[in-house]
């Protein structure tokens, strides 16, 4: 202690010449007394117990027992400006939690910017009411189920060497690896296999960004890198989803090994550019380029005893090799205008189009193998194409009829053609079509005063061709919110909005109307307490005709109904403090109950607690509370209590 | 240069015109400071942001650490030491009267002009490229009604961490949000995403403000990369529509998000075009073809169509997407 006193004697006066001598430093944003050093870290322990369906809570909730890091927030100010002059880093959800996320920002002024983003989420899913084929037999599985990690990272550089010239870089990538069942499909037949699948994309892009006061460019250049795997296999003696025996002989499969391998890259271009060359026009224009391409190799061997139905055709062994190619050139574009002729009005015109064309080809050999006779191999070439030109002009016009009230009307013209199809098929293997689309739109917003304000935007559309028997055809929407500031305390927002679309083109007769209702509160009750609270009412109704695939007969309908009750709410409350401390109660949660073609009910209520035990400590205690259920699926519902406690350590 | 009837309409009421600084356009393009081009006839005063910090000192502390500190210290704007009147207009007038009707606020604005008085400086950026197509600007949605202009932003003046971005978001999207509270949805309410993740609220070249990926592909690839292709059979809703054509990506009671209950429904919906004789079909009524007649729908293994049609988003080996 004595030596710590004696060198802090011997330091303060250096320090204090040297401060003296050295140059003023450069000012610091920081105002005087700030630490240097800010932020929060909560860490802590997780119980869960769970009953029902653990596959289904696993692909719903996911939340498992153990210590977690549950989220981590500082940021580092250096009044020296070394590195950084500011460095934030957050993080949440580590320490096994299906969601773990990091970002780090740094900066330093002059001369540069950067970006790094993290993201780590499992996903989880076994649902047997989605692909459960042998659901007759009692059985209770899902053959597209899987258990997969996703992470997606990006790096991004500014350099910051002027003010005008930006150049900046940029890396990402996204990776995925899990395992699931699939299916294997031979003929008339399905095998649900294990499957094993990887992939990666890399993502590189650099430009420079010109950023002037009359107009602004950007020119970017960037390229893709991908890998693709996926491993489907199987060795025990499988009979599959089709267990009956075909003219006499039973199907099965004793042995597989199927393996794609996908490799792709890409290049693109963007170039981007604003300009304001009058006071009275705003102009707006972007370019983009991309041509991703793929190329695979595929194969298959498969042992056991299969049937090539059309042609009656038993057979025990098939080799299948394939190897293709495509390409996906696409160009999309955009110029626009906002012009202010007048002081109250404004026009806004774009015009965009967007043009991709896919073309693949390649070739398929699939080698049969047969016990008493010799083996017959069966060639196909690959072929494909698949073209898309959309293009669309929207012009409007905004008008400030007075300081509270501004109208709006518009109108845009949709338009493209698409053809799709493999090229060596004829007929019913190509298809082509249009799209034809005109829309009327209007608005109204209205600002009654600061504390209440409307908006009403509409939009009718009259369709003479469109690709899908489900697209938008015929179609109104309504959108409308309004705002009251009851109270300097209290407000209120009301939300409605609409969808109305009706295909009437005979064999498709589609009718769809959906519609939203909300109401949401915000009350400050007291000092204490904080109330927030809202409810959304949603419907929607769809009826469209379809064919019977046994008949191939019209008249069959399509029923969709769900009519929804979703509830939030977290009432806040700051309890009797002591020394100073004030402890924090919160309480709430959400509510979701539908009914119509899948009623469900899922409720999560939560409860927290919040203790300063110090000034830069705090416990905090969280329970919650899901439970899951469907009437259909009886067997898929589950409940589930968490309760997390831990330290909150903040400075 | 303008519209003849505009001309006409300006001959008449000639005050509705800003001066158009035309004749000086060539030297002026590039590197005349905004605030020099239209000089008002009276001239302004200006009393600089330590006069404004006299009454306003909350406001005026918490800017010290503001991102929009840097107009005050940065002469090339044109507004050194001038931040605060760099938006409310010169503040001469209201530091003599501290009368609110002498001083411009924002806040009490039209959508339209607060937006001016932001894109002033930030027009030229290529965050606001897509402005043009973007929803929040159409209908009058302003800057400040997400970016906290007075606040003191350690991360800027908008929420950084996820959780917080998808609560302002919510604030106005409440509808929006409740789907987030279905079964199915995207890992939002968690934490592990953010509304921005998917959409640019400065507007974008693709519907709903969607995210670009790679240029102009849409910004789900940036996650579903495996997704992405380009296949050698493509299934074309994926790429004519987009995902929203069969998943709900807000949330959905239907496992995987999709917008039906039952997988064969949503399939059947599409692919049940009256059969046509052969040869080429030209402008059919909807693409999508005709169901095979050899599934029976009544037999639990041809209700969820994608037990066998496992490469529903593309295939690089089946037209029929079965592998």
């Amino acid at each position: 202690m004595k030596f710590a006193l004696g060198l802090l004697a011997l330091a303060v006066p250096l320090l204090a010449q040297e401060t003296a001598t050295s140059p003023p430093p450069a000012a610091s944003p920081v105002p005087a007394g700030e630490p240097w050093l800010t932020g929060s870290i909560d860490f802590g322990y997780r119980f869960t117990s769970t009953g029902g369906n653990t596959d289904v809570y696993n692909s719903v909730v996911n939340l498992h027992q153990g210590p977690r890091l549950f989220g981590l927030d500082f940021s580092i100010i250096d009044p020296h400006k070394r590195l950084f002059d500011r460095l934030d880093v957050r993080a949440y959800n580590w320490g096994g939690d299906p969601y773990n996320t990091v970002r780090v920002d740094a900066s330093k002024r002059g001369i540069y910017d950067f970006h790094f983003d993290y993201r780590d989420i499992a996903y989880f899913n076994f649902l047997p009411s989605y692909a459960d084929p042998l659901l007759g037999t009692g059985l209770v599985l899902d053959e597209n189920s899987y258990f997969s990690r996703r992470r997606m990272s990006d790096f991004t550089l500014d350099l910051l060497p002027g003010h005008r010239i930006i150049p900046f870089f940029a890396y990402g990538r996204d990776s995925g690896d899990g395992t699931g069942i699939t299916t294997f499909v031979s003929d008339i037949n399905e095998y649900p296999v294990a499957d094993h699948s990887y992939d990666k994309t890399d993502n590189y892009r650099g430009g420079v960004r010109l950023e002037f006061n009359r107009f602004h460019a950007t020119l970017e250049q960037g390229g893709t890198t991908l890998r693709n795997d996926q491993q489907v296999y199987d060795s025990t003696v499988n009979y599959g989803n089709n267990y009956q025996p075909y003219f006499g002989q039973t199907l099965f499969l004793s042995n597989l090994a199927q393996a794609y391998g996908i490799r792709g890259d890409s290049i693109y271009t963007k170039a981007l550019f604003t300009a304001n060359p009058f006071p009275w026009v705003d102009l707006y224009g972007q370019f983009l380029y991309s041509q991703p391409e793929t190329s695979v190799n595929y194969t298959q061997a498969n042992t056991g005893n299969f049937v090539l139905q059309q042609e009656l055709l038993f057979y025990t062994g098939e080799e299948a090799l394939s190897f293709s190619s495509a390409k996906q050139p696409h160009t999309s574009g955009n110029v626009g205008f906002e012009v202010r002729p007048l002081k109250r009005l404004r026009i806004l015109e774009s015009f965009t189009t967007d043009r991709m064309h896919t073309a693949a080809g390649g070739l398929f050999t699939d080698i049969l193998l047969q016990p008493a006779s010799a083996a017959q191999t069966l060639p196909t070439e690959l072929a494909s194409l698949l073209a898309v030109n959309y293009s669309q002009n929207q012009i409007d016009a905004l008008v400030d009829v007075t300081r509270k009230l501004t109208l709006h009307g518009g109108y845009r013209y949709v338009w493209g053609d698409a053809q799709t199809g493999n090229l060596l098929v004829a007929g019913p293997g190509q298809e082509s079509s249009e799209l034809r689309q005109r829309v009327g739109i209007g608005g109204v917003n209205f600002r009654m005063n600061d504390k209440l304000s409307a908006n009403l935007d509409v939009e009718g559309a009259a369709t003479s061709h469109a690709y899908f028997r489900t697209s938008l055809y015929n179609y109104q929407r309504v959108r409308a919110r309004a705002r009251y500031q009851v109270t300097p305390t209290l407000s209120l927002q009301a939300t409605f909005s609409l969808l109305n679309n009706q295909n009437p083109t005979p064999g498709i007769n589609y009718d769809f109307l959906s519609h939203q209702n909300s109401l949401s509160v915000s009350w400050l009750a007291s000092k204490r307490v904080n109330i927030l609270g809202e409810y959304t009412r949603s419907t929607l109704r769809s009826d469209i005709g379809y064919l019977e695939p046994e008949t191939l007969q019209p008249g069959q309908i399509s029923f969709y109904r769900d009519n929804a009750h979703s509830a939030n709410a977290l009432v806040d409350v700051a309890l009797p403090g002591y020394a100073g401390l004030k402890p924090r109660l919160a309480f709430g949660g959400s509510l979701f109950i539908s009914s119509g073609s899948r009623p469900t009910r899922f409720y999560q209520p939560l409860a927290r607690l919040s203790v300063p035990l110090y000034k830069y400590v705090a416990w905090n205690s969280e329970w919650r509370y899901y439970g899951y259920g469907e009437p259909f699926y009886l067997y898929e519902g589950f409940r589930a209590q968490i309760v997390q406690t831990g330290l909150r350590l903040s400075r | 240069m303008l519209w003849p009837p505009l001309l006409r309409f300006k001959r008449r009421f000639p005050a509705a015109f800003p001066p158009p600084p035309i004749g000086a356009a060539a030297a002026i393009f590039f590197c005349w400071p905004l605030a020099a081009q239209t000089p008002p006839p009276t001239a302004p005063v200006f009393v600089g942001s330590e006069a404004c910090g006299t009454c306003h000192e909350d406001i005026y502390n918490a800017f010290q650490k503001n991102p929009h500190k840097l107009v005050d210290t940065q002469a090339r704007r044109g507004w050194e030491a001038k931040a605060c009147e760099s938006c409310h207009g010169p503040g001469g007038k209201h530091v003599e009267s501290a009368a609110k009707e002498d001083i411009l606020n924002p806040a009490r604005l039209p959508a339209a002009q607060v937006d001016r008085t932001c894109l002033k400086c930030h027009l030229n950026q290529p965050t606001h490229v897509g402005r043009i197509q973007n929803s929040h600007a159409r209908n009058e949605v302003s800057c400040t009604a997400c970016h906290a202009i007075h606040r003191n932003g350690p991360n800027g003046l908008v929420p950084r961490k996820l959780a917080a971005i998808n609560e302002q978001c919510a604030s106005c999207h409440t509808a929006v949000w409740a789907q987030f509270q279905r079964t199915y949805r995207h890992r939002l309410p968690e934490g592990g995403m953010s509304c921005v993740d998917c959409h640019n609220p400065h507007g974008s070249i693709l519907r709903a403000n969607l995210q670009t990926y790679a240029a102009d592909e849409p910004g789900c690839f940036r996650c579903h990369g495996d997704k992405r292709g380009p296949f050698t059979f493509e299934h074309a809703p994926v790429r004519f529509e987009g995902c929203g054509a069969c998943h709900e990506p807000h949330g959905s009671a239907n496992p995987h998000m999709l917008t039906r209950a039952e997988v064969r429904y949503m399939c059947l919906e599409c692919h049940s075009n009256l059969p046509v004789a052969p040869g080429p079909i030209k402008n059919p009524p909807a693409l999508g073809g005709v169901p095979p007649s050899f599934h029976d729908l009544f037999s639990p293994q041809f209700q969820n169509c994608t037990v066998c049609h496992v490469k529903i988003h593309g295939s690089y080996v089946n037209q029929e997407l079965l592998r």
